[in-house]
């Protein structure tokens, strides 16, 4: 008895050839792809962080729009009281955090972004997570499994699991969709003393964040985090000058959707079906072949011959 | 040539079969709480860490070991050595067993468990979804191996007592052996497909996972370490069989010999591969950086080079001792790639940690303690285990 090298290559070439298939040519076809486009009426917020004063008054009306019980525990934080959550969770849909650095601070508004390509619903099994009118992406408790790969999935950390609840849910914004139509529904952009988190289509707010950063260039950091970061979203953020977005704990996605690598290599390897039913065609007729030769020289032997 | 495979006999209820039994019993009451009180109830995981020991251990590293069925497949239909028969029965029995229990866990560990009867409704299927594809495939593949098993229970029904059961193995034999082939493809295909996604699942999150695990070779580096598990699996079940219980089952020392010159090989051509991807992409320096996932890349690294080694040295394959631990060990390795690459290089955010909770590791002791109690019923009582010697 020997495995031969041959044998072992043709092992690993038969065992590897899917798996190689998909990593070689996933991302040569990614370069290829090119971005949907934007759809005209997508809506979103932008949320100014140099106008954010941090008053969480955002929090309570998303709060009372959705009908979540509000938070009611209380923490000691940097040696105060504080009775708000530090950061989104199955009760909460949206928050402002402070982030600090050296002497600098900054507020920070956490909800979904609306990813314009987001991962979320590239996750989901069953098309739970999908994005609905105005490009929200909005949860369908039939469709969904309890999996939590959206979470998995998600670069900003957003869908939140009623962890404690035998028939839990995801729990995200909504851009509050049901409300007026969705069209100036959402609670926190209504209620917001400073204006420092507005609703709008897309284009509109890209238009005022662009006109806030001609006006005032000093005042802000260059970039509106969200035009292009991870491919786009449709929820945007403007911070103070000398601010970066990953001080504001914003992940640094570069402008290609975060599941990109995954898509490509995915779709590569599954193409119309056709690597798994061509391996499937070759494995059987391998097997067959293999099966009846080794039978027929069993039968010359005696009886009995299973697998 | 023949498997000669019996069933070994003997008494099913021993202190250890009980012992099992117990352990799963415990596991048993924690899923029931589970089941009134939420995922949270009995686990430690959070929203940072929504997936924990559950997706690496019990269905991963299970299918892991359950992919012996895949890799001596692979050896004796594929590449046609015919030799390694005996070993495909058990092979394919562990398969069955471990790839069920995974698939129990995945149902104990989604919130919304009912939900899935909707895998069996196409309209809805998300063609994005890399887990649909897993879910699709374990799924499908849990069916083939237990069809796989039939001919072993047909087998018994056939030389048993009862003339009626001895009819229906009558019928269903020829029908089955007809098939047979397409079944095998079949369950060449599906484990090529699922465990290679089972690696793509994290390429989803390119930001959270730590750049020494994070390469697009994911799916391939699973595909492959699949196999080193599968034929460790097979290895050390073949070995274990021979020494625990009773009956004049031996050990196929031959055949394990061989087999493990494959292991072996597999194993080093994982580790140059792994550390030349790492080269290539730069990331390489993150071995040499301090981080807590950095002695955790080692100890991997070091469990696949140190099996492969060990499966390579014909001392060792001479030995069932030390091919026992060779074979131990590739599991611990393929074990630890996946524990890695899911949770100590998974980055759920600032200051979120994760560890088991004694509910989760109870959980997982205890379908653990199942499938080593179903394994050792089912060689008693169905013809498994090749007696005696087989090949000269």
């Amino acid at each position: 008895m020997t495995i031969s090298r041959r044998t072992l290559l043709r092992t690993m070439a038969v065992g590897g050839a899917a798996g190689a298939v998909a990593a070689v040519a996933g991302p040569a076809e990614a370069s290829q792809e090119a971005a949907p486009p934007v759809p005209a009426d997508a809506r979103g917020l932008l949320y100014d962080s140099t106008l954010c004063i941090g008053c969480q008054t955002c929090t309570v009306a998303c709060q009372r729009a959705n009908q979540m019980p509000v938070e009611k525990s209380v923490k000691i934080i940097n040696g105060a009281p504080y009775d708000f959550p530090t950061d989104i969770n199955a009760d909460c849909r949206t928050v402002i955090k402070v982030h600090e650095k050296g002497d600098r601070w900054a507020f920070m508004k956490m909800q979904c972004m609306q990813c314009l390509e987001p991962s979320c619903t590239k996750a989901c099994m069953l098309g739970s997570l999908q994005k609905q009118k105005y490009g929200v992406i909005t949860w369908d408790g039939l469709r969904c499994t309890g999996c939590r790969y959206c979470q998995i999935s998600c670069p900003y950390n957003v869908p939140k699991f009623q962890w404690d609840s035998a028939l839990p849910r995801i729990i995200k914004c909504d851009l509050c969709l049901d409300r007026k139509d969705g069209k100036t529904g959402s609670a926190c952009a209504e209620v917001c003393p400073r204006s420092a988190v507005i609703h709008g289509t897309r284009d509109e707010l890209l238009a005022t964040a662009r006109k806030r950063l001609a006006d005032s260039p000093n005042r802000y950091n260059a970039k509106i985090y969200g035009e292009h970061d991870g491919g786009g979203n449709q929820s945007m953020y403007l911070t103070a000058a000398g601010v970066e977005f990953t001080d504001l704990g914003l992940p640094d996605l570069g402008d290609t959707p975060p599941s990109r690598l995954a898509m490509s290599i995915q779709h590569t390897t599954y193409k119309g079906f056709i690597a798994p039913v061509a391996l499937y065609v070759v494995a059987a007729v391998a097997i067959f072949r293999n099966m009846s030769s080794e039978r027929k020289a069993h039968q010359d032997k005696g009886p009995e011959a299973h697998p | 040539m023949s498997t000669n495979a019996r069933p070994v006999g003997g008494k099913v209820v021993t202190p250890l079969f009980l012992a099992l039994l117990g352990l799963a019993a415990v596991a048993g009451v924690l899923v029931g709480y589970r089941l009134f009180k939420g995922v949270g109830a009995i686990t430690a995981l959070t929203d940072a860490y929504s997936w924990g020991i559950w997706k690496p251990i019990n269905v991963v590293t299970f299918t892991g070991i359950g992919a012996g069925a895949y890799g001596v497949g692979l050896l004796t239909y594929i590449l046609n050595n015919g030799k390694y028969h005996p070993l495909v029965r058990p092979a394919v029995l562990v398969g069955a067993i471990g790839y069920s229990l995974g698939g129990a866990s995945v149902m104990i560990d989604l919130g919304r468990w009912w939900g899935s009867v909707f895998l069996f409704y196409p309209p809805w299927y998300n063609f994005n979804s890399i887990l649909l594809e897993v879910a699709l495939c374990v799924l499908t593949y849990v069916g083939v191996l237990w069809v796989e098993v039939t001919p072993a229970i047909l087998e018994q029904w056939s030389a048993g007592d009862s003339s009626k059961l001895k009819q229906l193995a009558a019928r269903f034999q020829p029908r089955l052996q007809a098939a047979l082939p397409f079944i095998i493809a079949l369950a060449m295909l599906l484990p090529t497909m699922h465990q290679s996604s089972l690696g793509s699942l994290y390429l989803m999150a390119p930001t959270k996972v730590h750049p020494l695990w994070y390469t697009g070779w994911l799916p391939f580096l699973f595909l492959v370490s699949c196999l080193t598990m599968g034929f460790g699996s097979v290895t050390a079940v073949d070995i274990l069989a021979g020494n625990v219980l009773p009956g004049r089952y031996r050990t196929h020392m031959k055949l394990l010999g061989g087999i493990a010159r494959v292991a072996g090989w597999v194993s080093l051509f994982y580790v140059a591969f792994r550390l030349a991807d790492l080269a290539w992409t730069g990331n390489l320096r993150f071995a040499f950086q301090l981080s807590v996932q950095m002695p955790f890349f080692w100890l991997e690294i070091a469990l696949f080079a140190g099996s492969g080694l060990m499966f390579l040295s014909r001392g060792a394959r001479a030995d069932r001792g030390k091919l026992f631990t060779a074979a131990i060990l590739s599991l611990l390795a393929g074990a630890a790639y996946r524990v890695d690459t899911y949770l100590v290089a998974y980055d759920g955010g600032p200051g979120a940690t994760y560890f088991p909770s004694v509910g989760e590791i109870m959980v997982t002791v205890g379908l653990a303690a199942l499938g080593v109690a179903a394994f050792l019923f089912l060689v008693k009582k169905l013809p498994i285990l090749a007696i005696g010697e087989t090949h000269s």
